[in-house]
């Protein structure tokens, strides 16, 4: 089959057509920073919506990606939700100060400006990638869920414990994050992005049981609604799991989004292989990505890293074949690439260029 | 109440997550002149090793395990100072920590729940921890184990640092160290000269426990 454009692939992955070869996307966000301007620091980058877009595009330019999706840090909602968000120059953000000392801090939560701080950065930045590379790639805004949003305002060990003694404080509190989640997918919905990639992160069996999950998250007036508001506002939606032993049933099956990334976790009895998701019919109507470990971009050779995206394009495109499947399958990392300064920007095109080889889709 | 009554209380309530009834067992425990270590071991202990077990087998979830921790603790606030010092000294000490540059600790704090559940004298050293607190914890308390965490992949460099620190000071030989979080692996702890490292708290707890 001759070459496919990145969106041709992307389209025909989507709708299990016939493809040139798999898809592919290194979830390579911060450290993209590091071909801007000669390398600029986290703090520079996702304060500054040029930058920010910036990096996207010449990491574009220099590794050929089938998508650009553009995740800051999961710091953005809760920093501009006033909790303490620790900066250091060459580390993801994270917040270092909760702001719920008590059942009722839960109320006083509001909906922040999102034409003000990293909200208004993440939305503008966002356009302004989109604005360049969606005639090349398929393009995707990135957005915490609310229950993320606040674990990380309320600190994820208080919040765990007050869904179990003070349920109902939890849920105002999740009504108020759902709000801020509809301005931002509003928001989103005029950047210009074909998609919009939702970090639901609690939804694993490490964290929390179905029943729990679809109280707190799962249910239509919060994930499910959010993801229906996502579609209204002419996105599709994608999700990203965090996370080990992932609720696909949940998440794929009934969340339906168009693409679905897994996390890396081997070592954790139950959590599905990329043959697993593909037999059990994960992947029939859902474009899969994953699931190389984000750490061999920083420790692993080049020569390892190929050989890992080889063999994982060997396993995913037996199984897809054996399901009678297309190119459902996006060879991408189990987490975003780590923005570390470590990072070797060799090995991410070791992935992109290995999948172009031997990701060939040839039944 | 019995003993039979009051040891059933105190578990019971670390399994219902009722930090009020295990404050209140304690108590009784103490008024009915139960011994201590005795309502330790086989009241909350006893509880919390039940939670970590359905924890395990996917029957009750995070939520409910932290509640169980936190009711273990209230229960132990009250029984720990009642036990006889010679009791304490026979315990093994281990501290737990989130190495420097990262504040999630979340699983290390489960970590310490499980340690101590298994009998260990456990200091939370706490999170953001500057490698040489660390180190200079582990050899002024002859610690017996240290067990690092970090959920963010810059910070996982402060891990290695505390082990070359624990080599630098001479004490490495004398100490466990393990690790765990979501960007380590047991390839990792091998390269970075650390003894063990586990995706699970419980597990964690038996290595040490084996080893100790």
């Amino acid at each position: 089959m001759a070459e496919m454009t990145h969106i041709e692939r992307v389209m025909a992955a989507l709708t299990n057509a016939p493809a040139d070869r798999l898809t592919t996307y290194p979830i390579a966000c911060g450290v993209n920073r590091k071909l801007v301007n000669g390398g600029i620091t986290y703090r520079e980058w996702c304060h500054d919506p040029k930058l920010f877009a910036q990096a996207f595009i010449e990491g574009q330019k220099a590794f050929d990606y089938d998508f650009a999706i553009g995740l800051m840090d999961l710091s953005v909602m809760a920093g501009d939700l006033g909790a303490g968000v620790r900066m250091d120059e060459q580390n993801t953000p994270f917040v270092d100060r909760h702001i719920v000392n008590s059942p009722e801090d839960y109320e006083k939560f509001e909906v922040p400006d999102i034409k003000k701080g990293r909200s208004a950065v993440l939305l503008e930045g966002t356009k302004l990638y989109a604005d360049k590379l969606k005639t090349e790639v398929i393009t995707a805004g990135f957005l915490e869920g609310p229950l993320l949003a606040l674990s990380q305002s309320a600190g994820a060990e208080r919040m765990f414990m007050d869904m179990f003694t003070n349920p109902s404080a939890v849920h105002k509190a999740l009504e108020t994050m759902t709000a801020y989640d509809v301005e931002m997918v509003k928001g989103f919905g005029k950047t210009g992005v074909a998609g919009l990639c939702w970090d639901y992160l609690w939804a694993n069996y490490s964290c929390l049981g179905d029943d729990q999950y679809e109280e707190f998250e799962g249910c239509k007036k919060y994930a499910v609604g959010l993801n229906e508001l996502t579609t209204k506002e002419g996105m599709a939606v994608a999700i990203h799991s965090c996370a080990d032993l992932p609720h696909l049933d949940t998440q794929i099956f009934k969340f339906k989004p168009a693409i679905y990334s897994m996390a890396y976790y081997p070592l954790i009895p139950g959590s599905p292989s990329a043959t697993e998701v593909i037999e059990k019919g994960y992947a029939d109507n859902c474009l899969i990505g994953g699931q190389i470990d984000p750490q061999l971009f920083i420790r692993g050779s080049v020569e390892k890293i190929t050989q890992v995206t080889k063999d994982l394009c060997q396993e995913v495109k037996t199984a897809l074949c054996k399901k009678g499947l297309q190119g459902k399958y996006c060879i991408a990392s189990g987490c975003e690439v780590p923005p570390d300064v470590h990072t070797k920007m060799e090995n991410i095109k070791a992935v992109v260029d290995t999948t172009k080889q031997y990701g060939k889709i040839d039944w | 109440m019995s003993k039979e009554a009051i040891l059933n209380k105190l578990s019971d309530a670390v399994v219902n997550g009722k930090p009020d009834l295990a404050k209140e067992g304690a108590n009784e425990a103490l008024t009915s002149k139960i011994d201590a270590l005795d309502a330790i071991n086989n009241g909350l202990v006893k509880g919390m090793s039940i939670v970590g077990d359905k924890y395990a087998a996917r029957q009750v979830y995070l939520p409910q395990v932290l509640m169980s921790a936190h009711t273990m603790y209230a229960g132990l606030d009250i029984l720990l100072p009642a036990i006889p010092k010679s009791a304490v000294a026979d315990m093994k000490r281990c501290a737990v920590a989130v190495v420097e540059g990262d504040v999630h600790d979340i699983g290390k704090n489960i970590v310490k729940t499980m340690l101590t559940a298994s009998g260990f004298d456990v200091t939370d050293l706490g999170k953001d921890v500057p490698t040489q607190t660390i180190v200079d914890f582990a050899k002024e308390k002859k610690l017996f184990a240290v067990a690092l965490s970090t959920l963010m992949t810059p910070t996982m460099d402060c891990m290695k640092a505390a082990v070359d620190g624990l080599v630098e000071s001479g004490y490495r030989k004398n100490v466990k160290v393990c690790i765990g979080g979501p960007p380590t692996s047991p390839e990792f702890a091998k390269e970075i000269g650390a003894d063990h490292r586990d995706a699970d708290a419980k597990d964690c707890a038996s290595w040490l426990k084996e080893v100790a």
